[in-house]
């Protein structure tokens, strides 16, 4: 294991944005960080810092305002970084599909790698979604540091030309 | 004198759970203006209320406005719906609708207090007042089946009831609630460094409070006893003997208590509707399509909610206009920044309690 991979992943820290949902997983978002499930233990943090940030959690279904600001926190974030879309809506927009105002769904914007699904979920799918989170992104990250052999596929595949 | 400095509080900050952006006009860190926006939640639900659900369905979206107060639309909705359609739901149904409703003021309150508390610099009083919350949280869970949007509203009832054994736990888990949440009280009541942070931040008088018509607990805090619950007839409150519960400081401290002690009395409802659920029927059935319109009020956690409901016979709903308790409270929420530090900016926008997708919807 390399050197930053052994020590990142003791500390997923996660930036959260709500792009318009009904706040309900916000609520478990808070739930989930208080003393009885506690995501804590496995070192994730909420910071409001997309600058150090590992585990960007998307709640809602995207409306046209906050389009601008999630594609912009996504671009902020230091590689390697994972993506998780919370709740009903985030998956193509739920109940609020095809409404005026809405892009239906998080993937239209940004690449998501987990999806937690419910409405709301609850907070132990929410523990189980960034667990999973926690694993593609210490792949991501082992992938990144031995770069000796690459290809150029594998290169574009990971984003990390400007690097 | 210093220099004039813009600082963005939002739309994406860790005190903030909804996306909403304030830019505060400092200088010498006292704010001298402020520009709000709250559009960013904007999804278009009214438009879609009337185009795109029938009105059996339509509850489904309309409790996805807001995830606090959820059942305070779905109230909203059913009550109105009801009135159309001329149906009456049956006593127990709206014993078991009060006591869902009063359990989500009971967690949306101790949330927003916790919040408060956060901000203000008290992380542990945070940790504290979430991990009681959970008992109510089980509670939901145990009674709907669901944490967040419990959907148990029905045309003409509930969905579901409430066992025998089930209501000796909810009696059981309240009590131990109670005992918790007075402690907390008291730590907020009596406590030297939290009244330092939190007393006679961002004042509102009576008369303010009446001129720019504010609702909820922040009307409440100083002292304009307003609440839908004791002025308009939805749910027995009134067999239960619900009092308004008032302060007169005016402050972020008074906000704090009036919630706690409703949160008090809350428990004391629920206690009182267990004891005398009465027995029945759960749902009754309905026929015909809305035609004429109407209006409701009821109480979500932050306020008056007013439904305005106009149908025409068919399936869909010609009109579903939503008056939300944050949009009355935005006025006095901009007044009350010109002259505070910046640093106080959190606790001043946190004990409002404000809730941006009820607002922009």
């Amino acid at each position: 294991m390399g050197f930053f991979s052994k020590f990142r992943k003791k500390s997923p820290w996660i930036l959260h944005y709500n792009t318009g949902g009904c706040n309900g997983c916000d609520i478990e978002i808070l739930a989930t960080l208080a003393p009885k499930y506690d995501i804590e233990r496995f070192g994730a943090l909420n910071r409001g810092n997309p600058k150090q940030a590992d585990i960007l959690l998307v709640t809602g279904p995207v409306t046209k305002n906050c389009r601008d600001v999630l594609r912009r926190l996504y671009l902020e974030m230091p590689e390697p970084k994972v993506v998780v879309a919370m709740g009903a809506c985030g998956h193509g927009g739920g109940v609020f599909r095809h409404l005026y105002n809405v892009e239906n769904g998080v993937d239209n914007i940004i690449p998501v790698d987990v999806w937690i699904p419910g409405c709301a979920p609850n907070p132990r799918a929410l523990i189980d979604g960034i667990v999973e989170a926690i694993n593609i992104w210490e792949k991501k990250s082992k992938d990144k540091e031995y770069m000796k052999n690459h290809s150029k596929d594998m290169i574009k595949n990971l984003g990390v030309n400007d690097d | 004198m210093g220099n004039k400095i813009v600082v963005p509080f939002g739309s994406q900050h860790i005190a903030l759970p909804e996306p909403v952006s304030f830019l505060f006009d400092t200088k010498n860190e006292i704010i001298t203006d402020v520009r709000v926006d709250v559009g960013y939640v904007h999804r278009g639900i009214e438009k879609a209320a009337i185009t795109k659900f029938e009105f059996t369905n339509v509850a489904y979206l309309l409790t996805r406005i807001c995830g606090f107060c959820s059942i305070t639309h779905a109230g909203g909705y059913h009550h109105g719906i009801e009135k159309l359609l001329d149906v009456e739901a049956p006593k127990r149904a709206e014993y078991i609708r009060l006591i869902i409703t009063e359990l989500d003021r009971i967690h949306s309150h101790m949330l927003a207090n916790a919040h408060v508390a956060e901000v203000a610099g008290y992380e542990n009083l945070f940790m504290q007042g979430v991990k009681d919350r959970e008992i109510v949280m089980d509670l939901l869970e145990n009674i709907t089946g669901n944490r967040i949007q419990y959907d148990i509203y029905t045309i003409g009832g509930v969905r579901r009831d409430i066992s025998k054994e089930t209501a000796e736990y909810i009696k059981k888990q309240l009590n131990k609630l109670k005992d918790k949440v007075l402690k907390v009280y008291d730590f907020y009541d009596t406590d030297y460094t939290f009244g330092l942070k939190t007393k006679g931040i961002s004042y509102i008088s009576y008369d303010d409070a009446k001129k720019y018509n504010v609702v909820g607990p922040i009307a409440r805090a100083s002292g304009l006893a307003t609440d839908a619950r004791a002025e308009f007839d939805y749910l027995p409150y009134d067999e239960l003997g619900f009092e308004v519960q008032t302060r007169t400081e005016g402050d972020v401290w008074a906000r704090n208590i009036v919630r706690q002690m409703e949160v008090v009395h809350s428990i004391d409802l629920i206690l009182r509707a267990i004891d005398n659920l009465p027995e029945g029927d759960i749902k009754v059935k309905y026929k015909g399509r809305p035609k004429g319109e109407t209006f409701v009020r009821v109480e979500a956690p932050r306020g008056e909610c007013f439904y305005y409901l106009k149908g025409n016979g068919t399936k869909v709903l010609e009109r579903v206009r939503v008056r939300v308790p944050t949009y009355s409270n935005i006025p006095i929420l901009k007044e009350l920044f010109v002259g505070e530090k910046y640093s106080d900016a959190q606790p001043i926008v946190l004990s409002f309690d404000p809730c941006m997708s009820c607002t922009a919807r």
